[in-house]
């Protein structure tokens, strides 16, 4: 059993893994209780794991926990405080969830390059297309990141 | 699919009590008011504080169904919508009908949710009355609120709770009048929003429990088949792997995390038994639906004599379509998480069925279904796979060999090889025109696989209804034969959003599409025609709007700028198609589909519209999320989506290789409601069928060819 440190929402955490290559999606999940990052395929192909390691956005599938060692994570639980985060308030003006799995990864993308660089909502839509929504959301996912990319340029 | 059967899928129960009201059991204790909740009937309740909760005993699976039920209650209550609360059902006596399928679940609860919620206003008005020494019928209410206009005085719900409790529930509250409606009909964004978009929603995977370990199952991917062999030290010897347990044919992997669940799963290096059916592949699948569709069917419809019709007919075209098997790919994987103790069991499912849930897991363990508690939590998706009980009751299973609580996760690739599949289906239709253009004869056989989620293969089975889309032809033609031919599946099958829908609206949208090609009529002068007879038209036990099929073609062509060229494209060849369906003799939908083609018959689906009229739209927002999602959902379907097998197993089994609908490849969508005024119908499977052949349609208008199997490819546009 290896131990491994890291910040996670702003508190350095301690992760016990059975396992250095266990992906960092399920030491969020299993290990420290953060269920709000999603398990869709583990392979990178859907998005719904996808967190901020360093600011950056990753799909936590695909980062070994000893790849997080030392590094500062944000879970969408961590996004802000009260769920009021720019990009979550967007969501629910345009009421963009349906079944909601997905949801928590394709903000997390979108407020990564939102806070990076004044990304344009070409180059958000263009990152959210790496995500799957089975539900079929995309319409209103569009609307809400035109609006936070035109709150943006007006700033 | 029998009639029985498809009433069953809607509605959960055959035949099902009709709301009991109870008699409160609260109030009558002597505390002082304000310290009591009002409880007056299974879907709701009024705190002390005034607060509402509305009881919701259908499955969230981003359909909005906690949104628009609660909605219906808090119409008829006028509670506060803002401070509204959700409380998800378990199964209980107090509850005939869970199940989430069939697109019943507004349709179902209209009547009964109307009157709850009446029933307790009523009781709270006549408490508040009394209180005041007033007429009832002098006091108003609002936004969960008593008033006495006459006298200014108010109470709230909560103050009224206690004596509200002691009062008999009347038997037939007054229902408002919908004119009266403030909340329904109006746009409510979904209720669990704010937890979805927090990353505090709860699904099945994320149900935490003390105690509790991770599962990984293996299990043969063949239907029928079983583990023979396994090395259970292998599996053991894995860093955070707790022990090996097996289950009836199959073998469970215990562990601290996920991970090591998985890891210890792959290191049991399971051999399988395929048995009988780890011979079957793609072609043999399809070789026995053609060998099926190559006799005559069992007869379903029949009116005048579709032979002779044809045969004499001046014009006439026949053709076969073909749509392959689907998978449902909900984002989040199968999953279930149990405990089972002293006799005892408590489950956690995602499950648009935790009735059938609690009864098969009952009976896996030997004990009364009472002994058996079900916890419904939101679903990552359902679309019909969550139906079946199946992952239910394997966990169920697994945490009673495991003596502790245990939540079985499935990979990705399980729920790929696990999934009960949407049949491939084959559909010959034929279609005669006299000499003035109009239809005299039709003729409609559809070949697939029974659905195996819901019982053995029997064919002696009533056929009635089937095929759906087939069945309830809503054209009007002198001359019509209706059959059906299913056959036992090697593979496992199940209800998919729509189910039989899709495949046979394909057909008979697109021969239509051809016939009106061939007589040079316009596609949509050519079905407006056709639905000028009697409207609606009784079927069984189905009835057939056609003059509303008419409206919402009519919307749909002239949103969309039926007739008027389709915007050029340099390099591009553009197309306009249509296509409608009654669905289940409610919901009636008509959607134009803008496409183009490029020199490599590459296609790009520009716009679809969508015009619909469910009856009475509860929430517009949630109708058109529902109608976006359903296109989208069949585009995947249309463009993209196959599954094949290959010694019993299915071949796909990744995102990769069954390939989904992006956000940069999806089209405008524009849909227009319909305005209803009557029961709300449907939404949630409706504005799926009529995609794909509106598509096709508009890809013959693109390119002159015909796409007569799915999903579209390249090759057969060029």
């Amino acid at each position: 059993m290896a131990t491994f440190t890291l910040t996670v929402n702003g508190k350095p955490r301690t992760v016990e893994a059975s396992d250095p290559d266990m992906p960092l999606l399920w030491a969020l999940r299993d290990r420290l209780g953060l269920t709000g990052t999603k398990y869709g395929c583990g392979a990178g192909a859907c998005g719904a794991c996808t967190v901020h390691l360093d600011g950056d956005a990753a799909q936590s599938c695909q980062v070994p926990i000893r790849a997080a060692a030392g590094r500062r994570v944000t879970t969408i639980e961590g996004l802000s405080d009260d769920g009021r985060h720019p990009c979550q308030l967007a969501w629910l003006e345009e009421d963009a969830a349906q079944c909601g799995y997905c949801q928590p990864g394709m903000i997390m993308e979108a407020a990564a390059l939102l806070a990076k660089k004044r990304a344009s909502a070409i180059e958000i839509e263009a990152a959210l297309s790496g995500h799957i929504c089975r539900c079929g959301t995309y319409g209103r996912i569009r609307r809400a990141v035109k609006t936070l990319t035109a709150a943006g340029a007006k700033s | 699919m029998t009639a029985t059967r498809r009433l069953f899928l809607k509605t959960g129960a055959i035949g099902g009590a009709a709301l009991v009201l109870r008699i409160p059991v609260l109030g009558q204790s002597g505390r002082p008011a304000g310290a009591v909740r009002f409880a007056p009937n299974q879907w709701l309740r009024v705190g002390p504080d005034g607060r509402v909760t509305a009881v919701i005993a259908r499955s969230e699976m981003g359909q909005g169904v906690r949104t628009s039920l609660a909605m219906i209650v808090a119409e008829e209550l006028d509670a506060d919508w803002k401070t509204i609360a959700i409380e998800q059902a378990s199964p209980s006596p107090d509850y005939a009908r869970m199940s989430t399928g069939g697109s019943g679940s507004v349709e179902g609860g209209w009547k009964a949710l109307r009157a709850a919620g009446a029933a307790a206003r009523e009781m709270l008005v006549e408490a508040a009355a009394r209180q005041w020494g007033v007429a009832a019928s002098a006091c108003r209410t609002d936004s969960g609120w008593v008033s006495h206009p006459p006298s200014g005085r108010t109470l709230g719900y909560g103050e009224l709770a206690g004596a509200a409790s002691a009062l008999p529930v009347p038997k037939e509250p007054r229902l408002k009048d919908p004119k009266d409606f403030r909340l329904v009909g109006t746009r409510v964004r979904r209720v669990d929003g704010p937890a979805i978009v927090a990353g505090r929603a709860v699904y099945g995977l994320d149900t935490r429990l003390p105690g509790m370990l991770y599962a990984a199952v293996a299990r043969c991917p063949v239907k029928g088949g079983k583990v023979v062999r396994f090395d259970a030290a292998g599996a053991k010897s894995v860093a955070g792997v707790r022990d090996v347990v097996e289950i009836e044919g199959a073998v469970a992997v215990l562990a601290d995390d996920t991970f090591a669940a998985f890891a210890g799963r792959d290191a049991l290096a399971a051999v399988f038994d395929d048995g009988g059916n780890g011979v079957v592949d793609t072609a043999e699948l399809w070789r026995r639906i053609d060998a099926a569709a190559g006799k005559p069917g069992r007869a379903t419809r029949t009116a005048g004599d579709a032979g002779t019709a044809l045969a004499a007919a001046p014009t006439r075209l026949s053709a076969t379509y073909r749509a392959p098997f689907q998978a449902h790919a909900t984002l989040e994987p199968g999953n279930c998480t149990a405990r089972v103790e002293a006799g005892a069991c408590e489950i956690w499912a995602p499950t648009q069925s935790p009735q059938r849930v609690q009864r098969e897991a009952a009976q896996r363990l030997g004990v009364e279904p009472d002994k058996v508690t079900v916890h419904v939590t939101l679903l990552g998706g359902g679309f019909g796979r969550r139906l079946d009980a199946d992952y239910a009751v394997e966990a169920v299973a697994v945490a009673r060999a495991a003596k502790r609580p245990v939540q079985v996760v499935w990979s990705r690739r399980d729920d790929f090889l696990q999934d009960r599949v949407h049949p491939a289906a084959r559909v010959d239709v034929a279609g005669g025109l006299d000499a003035s253009g109009r239809l005299v004869a039709w003729s409609h056989h559809a070949t697939t696989y029974h659905l195996s989620m819901f019982g053995d293969f029997n064919p002696t089975e009533d056929p009635e209804g089937n095929p759906w889309g087939g069945y309830d032809f809503p054209y009007d033609t002198a001359n019509l034969a209706v059959s059906w031919s299913e056959i036992e599946s090697p593979v496992p099958t199940g209800a998919w959003r729509a189910v039989y829908y899709p495949a046979n609206v394909f057909a008979r949208e697109c021969l239509l599409d051809e016939l009106a090609a061939r007589s040079g009529q316009d596609p949509l002068a050519m079905r407006l025609a056709l639905l000028s007879g009697p409207s609606p038209f009784v079927l069984g036990h189905l009835r057939i709007d056609r003059a509303g099929l008419a409206r919402v073609l009519r919307t749909a062509a002239e949103k969309a700028g039926w007739g008027a060229p389709t915007p050029g494209r340099p390099g591009r060849r553009s197309g306009r198609g249509l296509a409608c369906n009654v669905y289940d003799g409610s919901t009636v939908i008509a959607q134009v589909a803008d496409v183009s083609v490029g020199g490599k018959g590459d296609v790009a689906v520009h716009r679809v519209v969508t015009a619909v009229d469910c009856g009475r739209a509860v929430n517009p927002l949630g109708v058109e999320g529902q109608v976006e999602s359903g296109v989208i959902w069949a585009l995947s379907y249309a463009l993209k989506g196959e599954l094949t097998y290959e010694k019993g197993r299915v071949a796909e089994t990744s995102f990769g290789a069954y390939p989904l609908l992006r956000l940069d490849e999806m089209p405008d969508l524009e849909t227009v409601i319909v305005a209803g005024s009557g029961t709300p119908t449907g939404m949630g499977e409706m504005p799926v069928p009529c995609v794909a052949p509106a598509v096709a349609n508009a890809l013959f208008a693109a390119t002159g060819r015909r796409v007569r199997r799915l999903p579209v490819r390249p090759s057969d546009l060029v």
